[in-house]
This record gives structure tokens, sequence and C-alpha cells, in this order.
């Protein structure tokens, strides 16, 4: 399966946020919660990861809401494949009452709206998309950016290890 | 690939199990779902047909808790393995952290050991990645069938580039953590050679030494020892706690260089305009021209992060000044004040 120019960039580039990225996604995301007056709102990385959120979220699993939602955007970036096209950049579910809303972010990055019947998928699309362009731009800076700020702790390596033997059992 | 999200102070790591069909990769994660404990147990969840096969992925989060100062979890994947799913698999392996190979040590399963061994050799090439760098265990699984291959056999076919390997009955829990164990460490430790601050130290070369080690008990004892740096903290018998919060006191949070963060221009220039009423007192009908409103911003831009609160102060002080001398010059002060000394007095 080959692998296009974009993903070859990717490889290279791991992903790290810092708080000044964060807070600025966060007030971008806030915004759009309010203007499209959707629950909740999710980044999530191509490999599964949770970015951020925002919004109401408590009662989820939010990590494995992350990873099936990359999951199924990867699994529809195959089928777009097959059928000639390079990415589907919107997926939309329906359910009952909820409904969920994907699309791209960038090159790695998915947008994950959760609403109800409180708004219309319409406005839903139409703040997604605007908001998409600004994170979109937002992204590009941080990959831009030598990552050169913070560091993990020194120790971490080996507390790591303790909390593995703890856990898993020495 | 790792998320290190410093915002939520969260280290995400991916573990993907792979291997054959029906090597027991669904059944190492149900294991480890039961084995956990409950502070660290996610929900397991499964694509799978209606036979059990998985479809797509298994997915299981699992918390470590705090780690020097950052919140861990290990996020496990099994990939299907059937062979025609390999697209899926495919999916499933990209931004891995870390791989653990089932095999099954069934003799009439050696070709498709070998085969899923070499799909994944080359599906991680598609994605940049050489086998022989990632973190890589590989766990011989259903060793109680009669029959079944000798580890030296296993190693042979499977094992030339000498990873770590485990043996295991996966349907009866064992060797199921200690392979996890095994592949969470070697994840740990990349980690912390890539991230942590440099202390030249630990050799980093050297990360996979070529013994196969065999199995069970000590995952590698040659790497351990490859990695002595951190001296006594390996022996104190109660690891868990106290690595953690104490001994960072210069940890990353404050020390964050001015020079990553992009200048916070636009921010100050709001602010500006807000100070300016208070200035003259008597608000007299011409408005003091805010004069030297304009020149300092970039001049003095000191984006060190402190150092913006301090700058916003100035730039207040500033108008002020100016407010007052200007109005002091249009002798709209004349009441309380001489004519400032740079007028002629007419």
């Amino acid at each position: 399966m080959g692998m296009g120019k974009a993903d070859e960039s990717l490889r290279s580039t791991r992903l790290v946020f810092y708080k000044e990225d964060i807070e600025r996604i966060a007030k971008i995301l806030t915004t759009f919660l309010k203007n499209a007056n959707a629950r909740c709102v999710l980044l999530v990385d191509k490999d599964g990861h949770l970015v951020t959120k925002e919004g109401e979220s408590s009662t989820y699993d939010m990590d494995t809401i992350s990873a099936l939602v990359a999951g199924s955007f990867a699994a529809t970036k195959q089928m777009a494949k097959l059928l000639g096209e390079e990415e589907f950049s919107i997926m939309f579910h329906q359910g009952k009452k909820d409904n969920i809303q994907l699309s791209l972010v960038g090159e790695r990055t998915i947008l994950a709206v959760i609403f109800d019947d409180k708004t219309t998928l319409g406005m839903v699309r139409l703040y997604a998309s605007q908001v998409s362009s600004k994170l979109a731009e937002l992204f590009g800076e941080i990959a831009d950016r030598k990552s050169e700020g913070e560091k993990i702790s020194q120790e971490f390596g080996q507390a790591a290890k303790g909390k593995l033997d703890d856990i898993f059992g020495a | 690939m790792v998320q290190i999200n410093f915002a939520r102070r969260e280290v995400n790591c991916k573990i993907v199990f792979y291997g054959p069909g029906l090597s027991g990769k669904t059944t190492n994660l149900e294991i480890i779902h039961k084995k956990v404990p409950d502070t660290a147990r996610g929900n397991l969840t499964s694509i799978a047909t209606e036979q059990d096969r998985t479809l797509f992925f298994d997915f299981m989060p699992l918390d470590l808790g705090q780690v020097a100062g950052m919140k861990t979890k290990l996020f496990l994947y099994t990939v299907p393995g059937q062979v025609y799913y390999d697209s899926t698999r495919k999916l499933v392996l990209q931004g891995a952290d870390g791989v653990s190979f089932i095999a099954d040590s069934d003799p009439n399963r050696m070709n498709d050991n070998i085969e899923s061994f070499k799909n994944l050799e080359r599906n991680l090439k598609d994605y940049g990645v050489d086998i022989r760098k990632i973190p890589l265990v590989i766990q011989y699984n259903k060793r109680d069938l009669p029959g079944a291959l000798s580890i030296a056999e296993l190693n042979a076919k499977l094992n030339p580039i000498g990873v770590p390997t485990f043996e295991a009955v996966a349907v009866k829990g064992e060797g199921v953590m200690q392979t996890l164990k095994g592949i969470s460490k070697l994840v740990v430790e990349r980690l912390n050679e890539e991230y942590a601050p440099v202390k030249t130290a630990a050799p980093a070369a050297a990360p996979r030494p070529a013994s196969p080690t065999p199995a069970h008990g000590s995952p590698r004892p040659a790497a351990a020892a490859a990695a002595p740096a951190p001296a006594g903290q390996k022996g104190t018998s109660v690891r868990p706690a106290p690595a953690a919060p104490a001994p960072r006191p210069a940890a990353p949070a404050p020390a964050r260089p001015a020079a990553a963060l992009p200048p916070a221009a636009p921010r100050p220039a709001v602010a500006a305009p807000a100070p300016l009423p208070p200035a003259p007192t008597r608000p007299a009908s011409p408005p003091p021209r805010p004069a030297p409103r304009p020149a300092p911003a970039p001049a003095t831009t000191p984006d060190r992060k402190g150092g913006s609160k301090a700058w916003i102060w100035l730039l207040l002080l500033l108008v002020l000044a100016g407010g007052f001398a200007g109005a002091w010059h249009m002798d709209l002060l004349k009441e309380y004040l001489p004519p400032p000394p740079w007028k002629q007095p007419r």
C-alpha cells in the first residue's frame, strides 16, 4: 500500500503538545461549542490518542471513544482509497438522540463533535469546517516549531518500571 | 507514537499485540483485563465477528497513574490475525510504540508464525519503522500443547534479531503479565531515552543485546545491566511512589525556554486602549492624544512569559505619563501646577 508524501512527513514527527498549544486549542473549541450548540467536542490524533476535549463528556469513556474514532476514520480512509478517493474528510453517525460527526483537521488530527437535537447537522457542519481550518493552521505552527520545550523527567523510566512491577506483579 | 501532552500532563503509549490468527492475542488481552488491578483497568473493547474472531481490533487502556509527574497510560491493541485482514492490521499498527508478537508453539502453525512475522516487518517498514529498532518482544504461547516446538527451534526461526522472549499458556493466564511487563518496560525505556533530558550517562546504544533471553523469569537481564545509571534507585525495595514526585525538583514545568513560544504580540495591543481614559485629571474637551502609544510596543517585546505582565504595567505607566504630560502641556492643569518647564512663559 503506497504512502503519500504527507504520511512520510508524519513518520518522523512526534506529537508533543504544550500548555500554550492546548490553551489556544481550547479557546477555539469553546467558541465552536457555543456557536454550534453541540454537546461535546474531542480532538483525537490518528493514532487514537485524545489530544483534548471540551464540553460535557464526563460520562463517556474517552480513551475508548478516541481509539474507535481513529479506527473508524482509518477504515473509512481505506474505503475511500478503494473508491478512488484520497480520503473522506467527513463522517457522520446518526443516532436516535445523539449524533457524532468526525472531520479531519490538518493531516493527522480528527475533530469529533457529539451533538443532540438541540442543534442541527447543518450548524455543526458549518462551524466545524470553520474551526477545522483554524485548527489546521494552528497545528501547522505547532508542527513547524522545533520541540525544544519541556521534557519529561529523567526519572520517568525508572519510576514507570516501578509502577509496572506494582501493577503487573514483580 | 508516544503522545506527550504537557498540558494534560499525560504520556500515552500504544502497544500492539501482533501474530497469526488464533495464536492468542485476544486471550492475552482478556487475561490482562482480568488480572490487572481495578485502579489501572480500562474497558476491553472488541470489534469482532459473530464467531468472536477479531475483525478490526481489541482495545484496552491501562492507567499506570502518576509516573514522575505525568499521568501515564498504556493503550493495548490487538490486530486481527487472519491473513486477509492485512489492511486493517496495518491500520492498527500505525503509530505503535511497541509490539508484542504472539507466536503459536504448535508445529503445524510454524509457517503462519513466520508469515505473520514477515508481515509485521513489512508493515512496519511501510510506516518507516525498522523492526530491529522498535521495542519488540515475542511470546511463545500454548506451551502446554503436546508436541509444542522447543524454544530453541522457535528462536531459530522467529527470533534472529534476539529480542526478549516469554513462554506462555495464555488461556491459563501463565506468562501473560510477564510478556506485558516485558514490552512495557522496553517502551518506557525507549521513551526515557528519547524524551528525558539527555544526561549522557546511559549509553543509548545497545538497547537490545543480542542474546535471546530464554523466557519466563526476568525479561532481559542484559539490558538491565546496560542501563545502570540511576544506581541506587532500582534496589529500593519499595519502588512505587518514591521516585515519582519528590526527586524532580527542577522538573519541566517552569523551566520552559522562552524561545519556543510564539511572541505574544497581539494581546498587549488589545490591552492598551483600556487604561487611557483615566489619564487626565479632568476630562476636558480636547482628548489628550495618547502620544507615545505605538512606539514602545515592538521595541520592548520581552516575550519571556514572566516578563509579559511587567511589560503591560510599563505600557500603562507610559500612557499615563503621556496623558499627564499632554494635559500639562495644553494648560489643562494650570490651576494645579505651574506651566511646564519646556513651555516659554507667554
